[in-house]
């Protein structure tokens, strides 16, 4: 994993309140059901810090986002430089 | 009883196409915004060509006045103008939701398969992305078919002629009650009642279709994405900008740049609405948005939190929202839409009052006090009624309560349901002498209506009413919980003859299920000392284990159910 891919998972076991879970850039989130509904906008909006990239929500779909490389691919396709 | 002293105007339109086919065609009727650089929007002349395309391969399919049309598409223009396309043919069209992540699939294969065998529908349309997994807990029916509608057949032209001129009384549509476990209940609505609800609406908050413009994210299987964000806008021509609920929840705040854009004056929204999207937009990106064109924003459907909607003003004050914007509705499907509404031509928010908090617990009574007294309850108006509303406060003995009485809340109005359709047995439970049996519990002061809960959620221990939103709020507050995943229930306990406390609440991380029982010794303190009783069984669980509404928020029935698999000590009657 890349530092941001690293600093991402950490994120996303903050938020899902599994501090002791081991996930790589490969591990299914959303499809799994570890990642909730709530939870994407906090991801999206940390993707963004990560990537300095605007990301519009209404071109990313959940299974976008199922994984921590996908993340990383999806802000490379639909990412906008920031304002 | 509580009665609205007006009487209003007779609504204009035969029916709601009557109303449609009224409509100025240059001027914008529904916007789609997908994201900022990606928009479609109609206008009501383009509309109304493409409802009548859809009317025109509903037909095609069989289709006959009356018949029930069920909907399943994602939410967006086509899926519009199919209602409005069956409609037009007197057909009796009804949304359900479509198929998404958020969405446990057990429960909506359950959901899917009883509603649509209940509608019993001649046609069930849905879109070509459809998920082939689900068509099969589509109950279709010997006389049913099912139609993929393509946006392809939305681009030609047509010369169909449809013929709308049915009378007011025909049924409209069926929209269905919000429920996030079990069935929901279909509520057939005629064209004359859901004219009716809209006058009143249109009057009370002085709706100029040429001046106002509606923003929504809210689904269109629910009363208020349906009503208030589509059908009203439709028949009183106003525009409304739309995104999809799930581009919503992905980016909350991009419910604040589509009302800093599009100028937006109106929007309904349930209570959670205004905490998620402040505590989701960064504090450093609020000035880039401008709320000064909002006029009112409603909480509806929920209990109406004063901290929540303070919350929201303290945010986005300096971004131009207006207190006095911040609004309140009581609404419920049963009654097309609404049964009150805040005064929005006061220039202030909604009323609020202080209660004793005690008094409001044991004896079911408001006892004003002054504003944030040491042992207060705040609540918030949910408006005056509707004209051709009435109201009752009644007790468990169905007596009839006086004002700042606590009791369920009774109402009978010119717009109101007449039954559940093809459920007589639940209509015989709801409509009792013409008046419907709400299930929330709230009181009236000074001519305003408060909603305080469900009556059904209502746990009651040794003769004393305890409001589970308290509990779970003290629950909540310790560090170890994760704020709102917490349910509280009440359980019948035979032994002492009375309910107990059930607390089932998720700790912040599962490694905290190590230190449970200094977490519940806690617990238990914080519940003795905020509220005088003592809790029954505490069950904390990880993360993510209670279950969810489609809203996000814990649904209480559907956790209860789990609880009772995991833990069969739990018997089934309590």
């Amino acid at each position: 994993m890349t530092e941001e891919q690293k600093q991402m998972a950490d994120f996303v076991l903050r938020r899902i309140r599994k501090p002791n879970l081991v996930i790589d850039e490969n591990t299914p989130l959303v499809s799994s059901g570890l990642v909730d509904s709530m939870a994407l906008g906090d991801l999206l909006l940390e993707l963004e810090d990560l990537t300095h990239l605007r990301i519009p929500p209404g071109k990313v779909r959940p299974k976008d986002l199922d994984t921590v490389a996908m993340m990383f691919a999806t802000a490379a396709r639909v990412g906008k430089p920031q304002k | 009883m509580r009665k609205h002293p007006l009487q209003c105007r007779v609504p204009r339109y035969l029916n709601l196409i009557d109303a449609l086919n009224a409509a100025p065609g240059e001027r914008p009727f529904i916007t789609h915004w997908i994201s900022e650089d990606e928009q479609e929007t109609v206008t009501f002349g383009e509309f109304r060509d493409r409802a009548r395309i859809q009317a025109e391969a509903i037909r095609a399919k069989g289709v006959n006045r009356g018949d029930r049309v069920v909907i399943i598409m994602p939410q967006g223009i086509p899926a519009m103008t199919a209602f409005a396309g069956a409609m037009m043919l007197g057909a009796v069209p009804a949304f359900l939701a479509y198929p998404n992540y958020k969405v446990e699939p057990a429960k909506y294969r359950l959901g899917l398969a009883g509603v649509t065998a209940n509608l019993r529908a001649k046609l069930v349309v849905i879109d070509e992305e459809f998920p082939d997994d689900m068509l099969g807990h589509v109950s279709l029916g010997d006389d049913s078919m099912l139609h993929r509608a393509g946006n392809a057949e939305a681009t030609h032209e047509t010369d169909a002629i449809v013929d709308s001129s049915f009378s007011g009384d025909c049924v409209a549509f069926i929209q269905h009650s919000a429920g996030t476990t079990g069935l929901q209940k279909g509520v057939a609505l005629s064209h004359a009642a859901v004219l009716r609800q809209l006058e009143h609406l249109v009057q009370a908050l002085q709706i100029d279709g040429a001046m106002d413009r509606i923003y929504s994210w809210l689904p269109l299987y629910h009363d208020m994405g349906l009503i208030a964000c589509f059908v009203m806008p439709m028949v009183y021509h106003v525009p409304v900008v739309m995104q999809s609920p799930l581009d919503w929840v992905m980016r909350p705040e991009s419910m604040l740049q589509i009302l800093s854009d599009h100028k937006c004056t109106l929007a309904w929204l349930p209570n959670f609405t205004f905490q998620f999207v402040s505590r989701r937009t960064r504090p450093n990106r609020r000035a880039q948005y401008d709320l000064s064109s909002v006029r009112a924003l409603i909480n509806c459907s929920e209990p109406v939190r004063a901290s929540s909607m303070r919350e929201f003003q303290d945010a986005f004050g300096a971004s131009g929202m207006k207190a006095s914007a911040l609004q309140s509705s009581y609404a419920m499907a049963e009654n097309v839409f609404a049964v009150t509404q805040s005064d929005i031509s006061r220039g202030s928010a909604p009323s609020q009052i202080w209660a004793d908090f005690n008094q409001f617990r044991s004896t079911h009574r408001i006892v004003p006090v002054a504003e944030g007294s040491a042992g207060s309850i705040c609540f918030t108006s949910s408006g005056r009624l509707l004209p051709n509303h009435e109201i009752r406060i009644v007790s468990d003995a169905d007596s009839i309560l006086r004002d700042g009485m606590v009791g369920e809340i009774l109402i009978k109005s010119d717009c109101l349901f007449e039954g559940y359709y093809n459920r007589p047995d639940l209509t015989a439970k709801a409509l009792v002498d013409g008046w419907y049996r709400t299930g929330d519990l709230g009181f009236c002061l000074n001519e305003e209506i408060y909603v305080v809960g469900r009556a059904k959620d209502l746990i009651i221990v040794g003769g004393e009413n305890l409001y589970p939103q308290d509990i779970e709020e003290i629950v909540s507050s310790h560090s170890a919980i994760h704020d709102g995943r917490v349910i509280a229930l009440g359980m019948d306990n035979p032994d002492l003859g009375t309910q107990e406390i059930v607390v089932v609440a998720e700790v912040e991380n599962e490694e905290l299920l190590a230190k449970s029982h200094e977490i519940e010794r806690e617990i238990r303190s914080s519940i003795v000392a905020g509220l005088g009783v003592a809790a029954g069984t505490i069950f904390l669980k990880p993360p993510k284990w209670i279950v969810k509404s489609t809203a996000g928020k814990p649904a209480r029935s559907a956790t209860l159910e789990k609880l009772r698999k995991e833990h069969p000590e739990i018997k089934k009657e309590s």
